[in-house]
């Protein structure tokens, strides 16, 4: 079941995707973690950010809509009081970072190379819920490729790039953070949306819109990958309304080398062991000995 | 995460439901999650085999006692929308995912002698898990339970019978006066509040916002401890989504997992 992605040797492809597994802690109590691929935590800042008011989450046909506005402790804190819990586990922990400036994201991810039991950085410039940053650096293919380059020149940890769907071309931005010297890119982020109360008239969420995921996601995001795929030569993670190991082997299929677990976390505490467990059924049922033999095998 | 088998299910008023579960023994583990659950605590319930909803609801425990090989727990739950709505309709013999016990429940001060429960609709539920287990667990026989018991219409107060059993006094209101006091049930609290010693007396809360909002103010220069529950839509229900958040006078909290218990003056009801 081992992957290797770019410099990162992981026990098998299966990941939990920043923002829904908190810092890990709040689920060690319903599963195993360090029976994980990797753990993404939720995206870190340079200093703490209360996050966007509420309400911020309503569900909607087959997915639910966010607006958390990357609430975190902060860096310090989070090297501090939040990491010393995960270095218990045998599980390569990937740090999601994100700033506001471009320098933000370069003091962060200074403040995390050479922390121990930090394995690599994943860096959002994806985010659609805050008003700086985020997904402005992700929707322009120069910035993108800037944020990526500040980032490498400062870590030698190994640096996953998470791309936005919502832009015109993501290909032109995958390709550009590739050219910008990305290790990995992870897709995708929440698609933006919104949701009204029409008794009310105002919209479900005090950000007004928020970010798309769950199961709804999914065929959007198959596609996103498979394209992506297609146009670089490093390593993608597949992301997107993986609820169940068919969703997952999918993106395995269209070439996703991992696959991160987001909003099932939600629905069910134990979705990623059950996933991790659903595709070594398959890799059995179809004789595969070696998950390297499943990827990137569509017969198109 | 468990299995709960539905007992009943049953339209106890006008869209307030009564849901009777029988949880599976926990899964690879002797003892239940549900062993020394605390009044205030909830589940997320999650219908089975669905992609909606496919986010759990969270629902107060409204009892919990042991049956034959597991526990049995009800749950008060009120139609609110499609996800309720699809919930209300599950039958008997039908199962459903619970996850729980989750959240931090009320504070007991067994050193009162005087314990006040303000409910507002199936707010009544975890006040009244609270009530039943400051009766059995009372040092004092002599302990006092006062319940005041707000609704919309008299058809729409539930709880009543098995509140009554447990509170020295129960007094109602409704907001149309079909019922008692007409008027909001804060109101009616107010007019007795001097009659509640602040060192001797502990104020416990739960029902919609606006109820809350009000005995806030009602509260807002009177010393007697008061802890309410709150309720906020959920993702996870175990503190890690952070969709939850409310806000207090220290920030914003997550209900799910500071609380859904919270003294009312740290909360900031702007």
């Amino acid at each position: 079941m081992s992957v290797n992605i770019g410099d990162l040797e992981l026990k098998n492809p299966v990941m939990t995707a920043s923002g829904t597994f908190g810092y890990g802690e709040e689920y060690s109590h319903y599963i195993d973690l360090n029976r994980l691929g990797a753990l993404i935590v939720k995206g870190i800042s340079f200093g703490k950010r209360e996050g966007n008011p509420p309400h911020r989450i309503m569900e909607t046909p087959c997915g639910m809509l966010n607006a958390i506005g990357l609430e975190n402790v902060g860096v310090r804190s989070f090297v501090d009081d939040k990491l010393p819990f995960l270095e218990k586990f045998d599980v390569p922990v990937i740090v999601n970072i994100f700033g506001e400036t471009v320098s933000e994201y370069r003091r962060v991810a200074e403040a995390l190379s050479n922390v121990r039991g930090v394995s690599g950085l994943e860096v959002n410039i994806s985010c659609p819920n805050v008003s700086k940053g985020g997904v402005e650096f992700g929707a322009d293919p120069g910035v993108a490729y800037e944020v990526t380059r500040e980032v490498k020149s400062v870590t030698d940890l190994p640096v996953m790039v998470k791309l936005t769907p919502n832009v015109t071309s993501i290909v032109e931005i995958a390709e550009s953070v590739e050219e910008g010297g990305a290790d990995t890119i992870s897709l995708i982020n929440t698609l933006k949306g919104m949701s009204v109360d029409i008794e009310e008239r105002v919209p479900y969420l005090k950000n007004i819109t928020g970010g798309l995921s769950g199961p709804a996601i999914k065929p959007l995001a198959l596609r996103m990958v498979w394209e992506v795929v297609n146009r670089v030569s490093i390593p993608v993670i597949g992301i997107g309304g993986i609820m169940n190991a068919t969703d997952a082997i999918e993106f395995l299929i269209v070439g996703a080398g991992a696959v991160q677990i987001g909003t099932a976390n939600f629905v069910n505490p134990r979705a990623t062991i059950d996933i991790l467990e659903g595709i070594e059924d398959y890799l059995i049922k179809h004789g595969i000995h070696d998950i390297n033999d499943l990827i990137g095998t569509l017969k198109v | 995460m468990i299995s709960g088998r539905i007992i009943l299910n049953r339209e106890i008023a006008k869209d307030h439901f009564l849901i009777s579960l029988k949880l599976s023994n926990h899964f690879g583990s002797a003892e239940s999650p549900f062993q020394g659950t605390s009044p205030g605590q909830f589940v997320m319930l999650r219908v089975k085999g669905k992609e909606f909803p496919l986010l759990g609801r969270p629902m107060s425990i409204y009892s919990i006692y042991p049956g034959d090989n597991g526990f049995i727990i009800e749950l008060l739950y009120m139609v609110v929308g499609k996800g309720t709505y699809i919930i209300s309709r599950l039958k008997p013999d039908e199962e459903v995912y619970i996850l729980g016990p989750l959240g931090r429940g009320f504070d007991i001060f067994p050193d009162r002698g005087c314990v006040v429960l303000v409910a507002g609709g199936v707010g009544i539920a975890p006040l009244s898990f609270l009530g039943e287990h400051c009766r059995k667990g009372a040092v004092n026989r002599s302990l006092k339970i006062i319940c005041y018991v707000g609704a919309r219409r008299s058809d729409l107060l539930v709880g009543l019978d098995r509140m009554g059993e447990m509170c020295s006094d129960i007094r109602i209101s409704t907001d149309d006066g079909s019922r008692g006091y007409h008027g909001f049930v804060t109101e009616l609290f107010q007019r007795d509040i001097i009659s509640f010693s602040s060192s001797d007396s502990v104020v416990y809360s739960c029902g919609p916002s606006p109820m809350m909002k009000r005995l806030a103010e009602v509260l807002k220069d009177h010393p007697v401890p008061c802890q309410v529950s709150v309720e906020e839509r959920m993702a996870c229900g175990v503190g890690a989504c952070l969709g939850c958040t409310i806000n207090t006078k220290s920030g914003y909290k997550r209900v799910c997992k500071d609380g859904p218990v919270f003294d009312i003056k740290a909360i900031d009801w702007e």
